[in-house]
């Protein structure tokens, strides 16, 4: 995908480093590139109307100071949690949908960081298996950024499917919403690496998921990852509940099933638009005349606005009997609800974070 | 339109509408409402920004219903929310024969001021209206007896029905559990729907 970049930082210890060479020579003419002492301080937010969006498109090749693994910052006792890790490789993302928490989450550190010692990472991984050799681990890096975004010019996606591939008990997803698959499909995953999508109906894109691939594009990018040996999975979340979302999300699992047989799919999960206040509040300054951020919000009681319950989960059900009828049983969870909602959604009780982490990774065992 | 100011009931200068009006006119005439009602800056903004049909039809009805500043910040949220989801304008909004009938029925202002406000929070949350109304439909069929309540989570936030029972003598406790056990498959739909279904 082609984003624009104002300006390419490198730090000065990082300039030697395989992942900075890799990215000065695609950079080229289309940025100039700065070598800075400390890479946090063209990180952070610049004054002006939506430092934001400039933090966006100023790069930053950096050290990461602190740990690169870490679970799942939406996990949370009040929610039935799905014993993600996380595996923070760079934050930010060149697209801009305009409900990213992002928006909040580095509105001080806006600047889109890629950590060149990305390597230590795979040194924790072996530390968090060696202290538990009978657990299976999902470890996914699309969190703070997106999983291939600028993989092209990074070429990170085939360093780390090299070093999964070769582990038995730890499971890559790359999550992503672009079709930058090109250095997937010359790599051989042994069955040890998911991509993962987020889809949302056409209307949604257009309006919300600026510069983000079109969903059928999404949906094809996976048809051509799968034979290639992936896993794939798919994210509905957020789920917008506007004026059509019923019938349209529908149409968008049909399209998904015409495509991908729903038997070759990992696993699929669920979540409603939720936002803090202040969220909204980025949101909305950033993205005026978006009407996604309008649906039928209420503050709910963990502090977030979220569509009112009972059209929420209805939502819910709606793509969860999708999978149902497709009469294959394709494990799905919820991100970010309560136990008694995912008893409501998928009829039964969740199993415990580590439960649902497992199963999820081990589904390569049903390929 | 033309502008004229005129003395407010309370001393305050106010403002009405009397023909062809110039936009000037018209900002001049909401930078003066919005400085008697101390209107915060980010709100007198939202006003400005809307087109000059709309400032002038949320003019003439904050006027008209004397909208204290939480009710103008209040409306003028729901308006510019309702504009941009529904794609419409603000003064669209205003025309609606639910928000004429309060411009212009009789009643003191400051109840038709609530039920402005009412009326537009209804349009700015119409699923949610209409969930709630079937929800409390099917609550009020229960015909529960005195000592007994079902209360909906407000705002349908959650999926917890809150029922409570208050008793001062056992009989009054077994009458109630067999209150609530003979309503046991209604209340049990009433859980269903707050979870989502119709
Ligand atoms: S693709 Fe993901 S990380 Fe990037 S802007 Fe959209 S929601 Fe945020």
């Amino acid at each position: 995908m082609n984003f624009e970049l104002d300006a390419v930082f490198i730090e000065d210890s990082e300039r030697e480093t395989a992942l900075a060479r890799r990215i000065a020579a695609a950079v080229q003419d289309r940025a100039p590139i700065e070598n800075v002492a400390d890479g946090r301080v063209p990180a952070r937010a610049i004054a002006g109307a939506d430092s934001f969006s400039a933090g966006k498109r100023r790069m930053v090749v950096m050290r990461r100071r602190t740990p690169f693994v870490m679970s799942c910052p939406a996990g949370s006792a009040r929610f039935a949690c799905c014993g993600y890790l996380v595996m923070v490789l760079a934050s930010n993302c060149p697209m801009d949908c305009s409900y990213c928490f992002l928006q909040e989450f580095v509105a001080d550190n806006p600047g889109f960081q890629i950590y060149s010692n990305f390597a230590d990472a795979f040194e924790e991984l072996e530390r968090i298996a060696h202290r538990a050799p009978d657990r299976h681990f999902r470890i996914g890096t699309g969190e703070l950024a997106d999983s291939l975004a600028f993989d092209t010019m990074t070429g990170l996606s085939r360093e780390l499917i090299a070093y999964f591939a070769e582990r038995e008990k730890l499971t890559l997803e790359l999550k992503t919403k672009t079709d930058e698959i090109g250095n997937l499909l010359d790599s051989d995953p042994r069955g040890r690496v998911l991509v993962s999508w987020t889809l949302s109906p056409e209307k949604v894109w257009r309006t919300s998921e600026h510069r983000t691939a079109p969903p059928a594009a999404r949906i094809d990018a996976a048809r051509r990852v799968l034979e290639a040996g992936y896993r794939v999975a798919f994210h509905f979340d957020p789920v917008i509940a506007y004026v059509d979302a019923e019938r349209e999300y529908a149409e968008l699992l049909d399209h998904l099933f015409e495509v991908i047989a729903p038997e070759k799919i990992a696993f699929f999960s669920i979540g409603g638009l939720r936002m803090t206040p202040g969220l909204r509040a980025a949101a909305r300054r950033r993205w005026p005349r978006d009407p996604m951020l309008l649906d039928e919000h209420v503050l709910a009681d963990d502090g977030r606005l979220r569509t009112f319950t009972p059209l929420r989960l209805k939502l819910y059900r709606i793509i969860a009997d999708r999978f149902e009828r497709a009469g294959v049983k394709v494990p799905g969870y919820l991100c970010m609800e309560a136990a008694s909602v995912h008893e409501r959604v998928f009829g039964a009780a969740p199993a415990s974070p580590a439960t649902i982490g497992e199963r999820l990774a081990r589904e390569r065992e049903r390929f | 339109m033309l502008w004229r100011r005129r003395a407010g009931m309370n001393g305050e200068s106010d403002l009405a509408i009397h023909g062809a009006t110039p936009g000037e006119n018209i900002d001049e005439s909401v930078r003066a409402l919005a400085c008697a009602r101390h209107l915060p800056q980010p709100h007198l903004d939202r006003w400005l920004a809307m087109n000059e049909r709309s400032r002038a039809a949320f003019l003439e009805i904050a006027q008209t219903l004397r909208l204290r500043t939480g009710q103008i910040t209040a409306a003028l949220e729901l308006l510019e929310e309702i504009s941009v989801r529904d794609a419409t304008d603000c003064a669209d909004i205003l025309a609606a024969p639910e928000i004429a009938r309060i411009r212009l029925h009789a009643g003191s202002a400051p109840a038709r001021a609530r039920e402005l406000i009412e009326t537009l929070r209804a349009r700015r949350f119409p699923r949610l209206r209409e969930t709630s109304t079937r929800l409390a439909g099917a609550i009020r069929e229960l015909r529960l007896p005195r000592g007994i309540s079902v209360v909906l989570p407000r705002e349908l936030r959650s999926d917890v029905l809150t029922i409570t029972v208050e008793v001062a003598r056992v009989a009054e406790l077994d009458g109630a559990i067999e209150a609530l056990a003979a309503r046991r498959a209604a209340i049990a739909r009433i859980i269903e729907m707050l979870g989502g279904s119709e």
